[in-house]
């Protein structure tokens, strides 16, 4: 299908995609690694404390290290993946509300986008490293220039309490260079409008059949779009306009919020979440409007015709984990108990866990030189782990660099150039 | 079947006799013998006309019955018939036969053809195996017409460009010659006239300077004959530089390209040709690399959608106004409808995950990469 191969070529498919096993493990490496540096961290804070005290009482007594022995044993209590998704979902409804506090509120579509940043950011980031109360203005701040809904910075930092705009802008870099400086977030917001708006026509009887269905007229679309079973819903509605207004609007409410709280974004594609969604509104409408798409179940003889039967089993399953995703969310504000649950993560254990080293983003913000100077200064005190990185992204610049000007020496050899048509398909394959 | 020997031998001579008319030079001495590729049979021109000016007939000789043509008589080249016969089958046989060296893979093959066609030459010659070699070759010139035609048609061109040098190169050697001749006379009238002038002088002045006056004309001849020398040796240079200028600009040109278009394979007579490689046809650019602009497999777009949002929009000139076209707004939300309906995230990525990482592991298994890996996996807080 072209439709899907377009959407192949886009930066959400080819680096924020995910299957759920590698999601998952790509969590927990994130939350080990960080843990790791936070213990690293908190003992070299406890050590510098600790070599101050002694360097001002100026007795290197044994004493001293009696008074260490127990904060040393203390083991640091660090959030696991799982509350870590905790902490995000609640930062995530978070940016929700934040929305609102601006007059106008913003769009509905800024605030997905923000969200979408967020996640992926903790995707590869933990919230004990950088904590979501700083990264979570930055993000919406962001997706109000990325979504082209312009508002300047003093203005926006009014709507966040208790912060400066210094602060909300600090950690931009930082939050750019996670999110691999992909910015385009694909929504399924607009492609439930062009869903409704098809779904409309079909009811008008001015539908226009699928490209493989030529034999549909539109009149026999909408004989079927009457036929369907009646929606589920506790009051029925009188016309189908009114049924389609309905499913529309409650589609858009599960895709604003669950859809938004949820990985569906990095489970599934948007039109595969849309449809999820309108599928949970009114099932037999989503189910109808994908048979004028894909044909419908028939006999097994019009199976087998089929060209998309395949395509067909395997969409709706897909389609029906994804509602299944989408219809376990709840509102953490509805759960009490959750809610306590994470007043206490966030308030202690969080602030306990919280790595030393990263708390002052303003500091080392924006000069990219700057900040990777200071890690570098980090590893030289800390040695291990960071240090290595750091050098093998010096090694991968250096690849990178390498392999460019190979690149451009080859084509420099040939007397015009290289081949064009050959190359672009060699790297299509090669995608 | 050929004439008598002494008969050749005493060509010329006035008791040379007619074997078919049997009347001799002595009485006609205008008498042209002919001979016809087909038997070798001679006879004289009148006896040609006689017979043969009203259509094909047999050999007038005892014995040979074969049909003879008038216009395919001609005059005798060589004195022994027999190595006119031979050239005239050699000649047939290269005219078929025409491959070129470059044509094949190898000097060796191109040696192997070279023998095999010297001995069809014998065989003809001969008379061994005649009919199954005339054969053989028959079903190779009609097997092979084109590329036989495409390497006579070379021959040609190279023959005519080698005619070409030629008179070119005489043409050259003509005016170095006229120039030499010139250059001698200029020379010789030169001295002439300096001895003249010297004479003259001497004539004229007195005695005691004799001595001095023609020292000096020695002199002058002298000098100027250096200078001269001088000035021939620089066009000489100029001339030997636009020579070999000309040499190179006819080098290349002598290398044409071959046409082999047909017959791979199928000239079973000959061995070891080159395969001949077509080039692929080039196929037309597609700027979209295979998408086609306005299809679409999910959907088909229309030109008006009912929307009682989107209504007033149509009619307000104030969005018109700057270009606003709502059917872009209709393509791209059911564009965005559809995109990567078909794409399953779980499948697909698995997929492209598991190549990654035989990609990374398999050539450079190196703790590096192992590193490049988990940062292209995208893990910040490991790198930063």
């Amino acid at each position: 299908m072209i439709e899907d191969d377009f959407y192949r070529s886009s930066s959400q498919f080819r680096l924020w995609s995910f299957t759920e096993p590698s999601l998952k493990s790509q969590r927990a490496t994130t939350n080990a690694v960080a843990s790791d540096r936070v213990r690293a961290a908190l003992h070299r804070a406890q050590e510098a404390r600790r070599s101050a005290n002694s360097s001002a009482a100026g007795t290197p007594a044994p004493g001293g290290d009696a008074d260490n022995k127990p904060v040393e044993e203390k083991p640091i209590d660090c959030l696991t993946p799982e509350e870590e998704q905790q902490v995000l979902n609640y930062y995530c409804e978070q940016i929700i509300q934040l929305g609102d506090a601006y007059k106008p509120p913003l769009p509905t579509i800024v605030r997905a986008t923000a969200i979408q940043y967020l996640r992926r950011f903790y995707l590869t980031n933990s919230p004990m490293t950088y904590h979501p109360k700083q990264i979570m203005p930055c993000v919406v701040f962001l997706a109000t220039k990325t979504d082209n809904y312009y508002l300047s910075l003093r203005q926006f930092a009014e709507g966040v309490p208790s912060t400066t705009a210094e602060e909300i802008i600090a950690p931009e870099y930082i939050v750019m260079q996670s999110l691999r400086f992909t910015f385009d977030v694909r929504h399924p917001f607009r492609g439930l409008e062009g869903g409704i708006m098809e779904l409309r026509a079909i009811a008008e009887g001015q539908g226009q059949p699928a490209p493989h269905t030529r034999t549909q007229t539109p009149e026999d679309l909408k004989r079927g779009l009457m036929g369907i079973a009646p929606s589920p819903s506790p009051s029925p509605t009188p016309t189908l306009n009114d049924r389609i207004s309905r499913a529309h609007h409650d589609t858009r409410e599960i895709l604003k919020y669950a859809a938004q709280t949820t990985d569906a974004y990095f489970l599934y594609t948007p039109s595969q979440i849309w449809l999820a969604a309108l599928r949970l509104a009114d099932r037999p409408l989503a189910e109808y409007y994908l048979d004028t798409k894909l044909g419908g179940p028939g006999t097994q003889q019009q199976q087998k015709e089929n060209p998309f039967y395949a395509l067909r089993t395997k969409l709706l399953a897909t389609l029906a984990n994804c509602a299944a995703m989408l219809e376990s969310y709840q509102p953490l504000s509805s759960n009490q108990d959750q809610m306590k649950t994470l007043r206490r993560i966030i308030g202690k254990k969080l602030y306990h866990c919280q790595n030393p080293e990263k708390a002052n983003l303003s500091g080392q913000k924006r000069i990219p030189a700057a900040a990777a100077a200071a890690t570098t200064t980090t590893a030289t005190a800390g040695g291990g782990e960071s240090g290595t990185s750091e050098s093998e992204m010096e090694r991968l610049a250096k690849k990178r660099k390498l392999e460019s000007d190979q690149k451009r020496k080859q084509s420099a050899n040939d007397l015009f150039g290289g081949e064009l048509v050959m190359q672009r398909t060699k790297e299509k394959q090669a995608e | 079947m050929p004439p008598a020997r002494d008969v050749i031998a005493h060509r010329g001579d006035d008791d040379e006799v007619c074997p078919v008319c049997k009347s001799s030079r002595y009485l006609n001495p205008d008498m042209r013998f002919l001979i016809n590729p087909e038997c070798y049979h001679k006879m004289c021109e009148s006896c040609v006309d006689r017979i043969f000016s009203s259509g094909p007939a047999n050999c007038p000789v005892a014995g040979c019955h074969k049909t003879l043509r008038k216009n395919r008589f001609r005059k005798q080249t060589f004195e022994d018939i027999n190595v006119e016969r031979e050239v005239d089958i050699r000649r047939r046989v290269m005219h078929i036969l025409n491959r070129r060296e470059e044509e094949f893979d190898s000097k060796r093959a191109y040696d192997d053809f070279l023998e095999q066609r010297e001995e069809i030459i014998a065989n003809l010659v001969h008379g061994t195996d005649v009919a199954k070699t005339e054969s053989d070759l028959q079903k190779y010139a009609s097997e092979n017409m084109r590329s036989i035609r495409a390497n006579q048609a070379i021959e040609a061109q190279e023959a005519s460009s080698f005619r070409e040098q030629q008179t070119q190169e005489q043409e050259l050697a003509r005016l170095r010659r006229e120039a030499v001749r010139q250059e001698y006379e200029n020379e010789r009238r030169e001295i002439m006239a300096g001895r003249e002038d010297v004479l003259s002088r001497l004539a004229a002045g007195r005695p005691a300077d004799a001595a001095a006056i023609a020292r000096e004309g020695q002199k002058v001849l002298l000098k100027k004959s250096s200078a001269r020398r001088s000035e021939e040796e620089r066009i000489r240079q100029k001339q030997a530089a636009l020579r070999n200028s000309d040499v190179k600009k006819s080098g290349p040109g002598a290398v044409s390209s071959s046409d082999k278009a047909d017959d791979l394979g199928g000239s079973s007579l000959i061995k070891g040709l080159k395969k001949i490689k077509t080039p692929e046809p080039e196929k037309p650019y597609d700027p979209f690399m295979g998408y086609v602009p306005e299809k679409r497999d999910y959907y088909t777009l229309r030109d008006y959608y009912p929307n009682t949002y989107l209504d007033p929009v149509r009619q307000d000139t104030r969005m018109q106004a700057g270009g606003y076209d709502l059917q872009e707004y209709y393509s791209r939300t059911l564009m965005e409808a559809f995109a990567g309906l078909g794409c399953f995230i779980d499948e697909e990525i698995s997929q492209r995950d598991i190549a990654n990482a035989s990609d990374i592991s398999g050539p450079v298994a190196t703790k590096g990469a192992a590193m490049a890996a988990v940062s292209s996996a995208g893990t910040p807080d490991a790198s930063s």
